[in-house]
């Protein structure tokens, strides 16, 4: 059995594994990148290398750096987890020594010192996106400066602007503050995700010892990552749905709008000293433009519901005064001449006018009809 | 007895697997093509600014008699419904033989940050539903909203009551304040007044990662590690990275209608408390009067159930019909099971009125 064998075994089958892998890998790059790495190298670093010579990649490469991300983290994991099992004897290894060797292997070599043992941070800080990463980059541009303000404690940055330049430096004065604000939020929201991962370990924890009963035992390094990572989502929903977190969520988004709203100012202050035109001067435009496409509309849609009401108006006065003369008698007609008997073609003519007549005194079937027989029966009316 | 008994040797095996199918993986990403999507042959019948309604052609002709309008959400691409060959919903409709129309509202930019949910509602889908009842020769037509296309779709048929004959909506958000919607918690104390006077347009990367943040490990790391699975399967790898291209193929937000959406919807919850305003229109779902299909999913991250549910207790109708999918909001489209069980349901329902 794989649970008596000594350390120097396990060292052998360690070795020979880590041999395994770096074969693979130099298989799998073959002709790409010829020199094989050291097989003492962690295993995480393979990714790393990896990495960076997918990285122009192309179609397929953002897809790539987060596989390659994941199987880095994932690797690491495995290793510190491997690490725990080798040389004890299968089974052995409280929940609490499983939960360490868990969270070692977030805490891999090369992995943010700051975000030590709060894996939810470290997955978020690895999101890449120019509306996301970019900004964190400037932040930390701006990071020496703003802890040399906060040195002089901050109270230069209140302190009234004079003279010809006071408007610049009350803007300065302004994103700097605002910086500020932006560091702190994030600050704590950085605290509720360690409290998330924190939380998470120890619904870990329970969720192992709920395993504790025969046929529910974990027994591959997956099925115990994937434990956790149910256990890091609940903990995680439990944080994102409190108040606490609420607050904390809107401070950041809040203070990072200002910092960017200073940002952008800036910028267009030397737009404006360059001749070019800025964003607020193209909103501008822009929502003129809208205003008046819904002008446009707006007097077309008048227009037309104005032509329908002068038609249903039109329509309406037509048929009052087509009830007026259904409801008058019919005047007295004088016994017409006996008409000299003729061919075929005047009897069909006759029969053409009495249609007319006919639909006359049934009810107005239409409004085509009734027009038709309103400029057949009264000829002055408008129709 | 201890709940860990990880046979350190099969542990050696599992990682050498692990790190050996992504060296032998690399080969099935190189082989690779860019991914294609959409299946069903469509074509254009109207267009205006950055929106074109398409209708769909299937192998025969459609034998039902009102046609079906598809509105999606604004935050992702339509062609979610007409994904792939064995996974589009589209496809199963107009095998079923109705009459497919989608509204594909584009990639808004700049120059269309001041278009308000007015423009989308009374305006755009309003030309859209006249532009299909036109073209069928019909009075009212069927409306199928999806997600925020749903909501979208309420308050046109709140407001527009003699031209939808049947609304079938789908995962769609009603009651926004339901304690397990975290998009709304997050919301709540956001300044979007200073947050759209800052970006304008909502950057998609922004959402997207606000979206990714909701469950962050399964979705930016776990779900990686499960590709590894899969690596050695090139059509498996495609369905992946199909489904990848969709969830970041993301257009930017309209600002004022992103402005107004957090506000009424999200902040406000005005679709259940009233008060919400569409241009100059009073939105009521008591006004929502016509048969009403809502389709949710039991799982869904994004819309919780009883965020969906809300809608039976408000809209005014009496034909209320409900559908609990067992699956996730992305699932709904996606699934075998939803292949087998959404069409048909929306097919019999629709047939049935």
């Amino acid at each position: 059995m794989s649970g008596t064998k000594s350390p120097q075994d396990w060292m052998k089958d360690w070795q020979a594994l880590q041999k395994q892998y770096w074969t693979a890998w130099t298989d799998a790059t073959r002709g790409v990148k010829p020199d094989m790495p050291d097989p003492a190298t962690p295993w995480h670093e393979g990714f790393e290398q990896w990495s960076r010579m997918f990285a122009d990649a192309g179609k397929q490469s953002e897809t790539l750096e987060r596989l390659m991300a994941s199987a880095r983290n994932y690797s690491a994991l495995m290793q510190s987890m491997i690490n725990a099992a080798a040389g004890k004897p299968a089974g052995e290894g409280a929940a609490q020594a499983w939960t360490d060797a868990l969270r070692q292997g977030f805490n891999f070599p090369g992995a943010d010192a700051l975000l030590q043992n709060n894996p939810l941070a470290q997955m978020l800080k690895g999101i890449q996106g120019p509306g996301v990463q970019s900004f964190d980059q400037l932040s930390q541009t701006f990071a020496p400066f703003l802890a040399q303000a906060k040195q002089e404690g901050m109270s230069w940055l209140n302190a009234p602007a004079f003279g010809y330049l006071r408007e610049h430096q009350e803007h300065y004065q302004k994103m700097a503050v605002a910086f500020v604000e932006y560091q702190e939020a994030t600050a704590k929201y950085n605290e509720l995700m360690l409290k998330a991962s924190q939380r998470g370990f120890e619904i870990f924890q329970d969720k192992l010892a709920a395993r504790e009963e025969p046929g529910r035992q974990i027994e591959t390094p997956r099925a115990l990552y994937d434990l956790w990572v149910d256990a890091a989502e609940e903990a995680y929903q439990e944080i994102a749905l409190s108040d606490d977190f609420r607050k904390v969520y809107g401070d950041v988004v809040n203070a990072q709008m200002r910092v960017r709203s200073q940002i952008q100012q800036e910028v267009e202050r030397v737009g404006v000293d360059l001749g070019m035109p800025t964003r607020t001067e193209l909103n501008s435009v822009h929502k003129r433009l809208h205003e008046l496409r819904r002008e446009l509309r707006g007097s077309r849609s008048a227009e037309t519901s104005g032509q329908i009401e002068a038609l249903r108006a039109e329509v309406l006065q037509l048929r009052e005064q087509l009830q007026e003369k259904q409801a008058k008698p019919a005047p007295a007609v004088a016994p017409a001449k006996p008409k000299p008997r003729r061919a075929g073609p005047v009897r069909k003519r006759a029969a053409a006018v009495a249609q007319p007549r006919s639909a006359s005194k049934q009810a107005v079937g239409s409004f085509a009809e009734a027009l038709k027989s309103m400029k057949k029966n009264k000829p002055g009316s408008r129709a | 007895m201890n709940a860990v008994r990880i046979d350190p040797q099969k542990a050696l095996a599992e990682a050498a697997q692990f790190n050996q199918r992504i060296a032998t993986g690399f080969k099935t990403l190189r082989a690779l093509d860019e991914v294609d999507y959409g299946v069903s042959a469509k074509e254009e019948i109207y267009r205006e600014d950055k929106l074109v309604l398409y209708r769909f052609k299937g192998e025969h002709k459609p034998t039902a008699k009102t046609p079906l309008l598809i509105t999606y959400a604004l935050v992702n691409r339509p062609y979610m419904v007409d994904l792939q060959d064995d996974r589009s919903l589209v496809k199963h409709l107009l095998a079923l033989g109705e009459d497919v129309y989608l509204i594909d509202w584009g990639y808004p930019d700049q120059s269309d940050r001041y278009l308000t949910l007015d423009d989308y509602i009374n305006g755009y889908i309003d030309r859209c539903v006249d532009a299909v009842a036109k073209r069928c020769k019909v009075d009212k037509i069927n409306l199928l909203g999806i997600c925020q296309g749903g909501a979208f779709s309420l308050c046109y048929a709140s407001t527009h009551r003699d031209k939808i004959r049947n609304l079938i909506t789908m995962v769609t958000p009603v009651d926004f304040h339901t304690p397990d919607n975290m998009l709304s918690v997050w919301t709540r104390s956001m300044d979007v007044d200073l947050f759209v006077d800052t970006l304008g347009n909502v950057p998609a990367d922004l959402m997207n990662w606000c979206y990714l943040t909701l469950k962050p490990v399964r979705l930016l790391q776990q779900k990686y590690i499960g590709l590894v699975d899969i690596l050695d399967n090139k059509a498996e790898v495609e369905n992946f990275l199909r489904m990848e291209k969709w969830i970041f193929d993301s257009p930017d937000q309209a600002g004022e209608a992103f402005r107004q959406f957090v506000k009424d919807f999200y902040q406000a919850n005005k679709l259940v408390t009233g008060g919400l305003k569409i241009g100059d229109k009073d939105v009521s779902l008591k006004n929502v009067t016509m048969p009403i299909l809502n389709i949710f999913a039991e799982q869904d991250h994004l819309v919780p159930p009883n965020s969906s549910r809300a809608l039976k207790q408000h809209a005014g109708t009496k034909d209320y019909t409900e559908v609990a999918f067992k699956g996730g909001h992305i699932g709904i489209y996606v699934s075998g099971r939803a292949q087998r069980e959404v069409p048909g349901a929306i097919h019999d329902w629709l047939s049935s009125r």
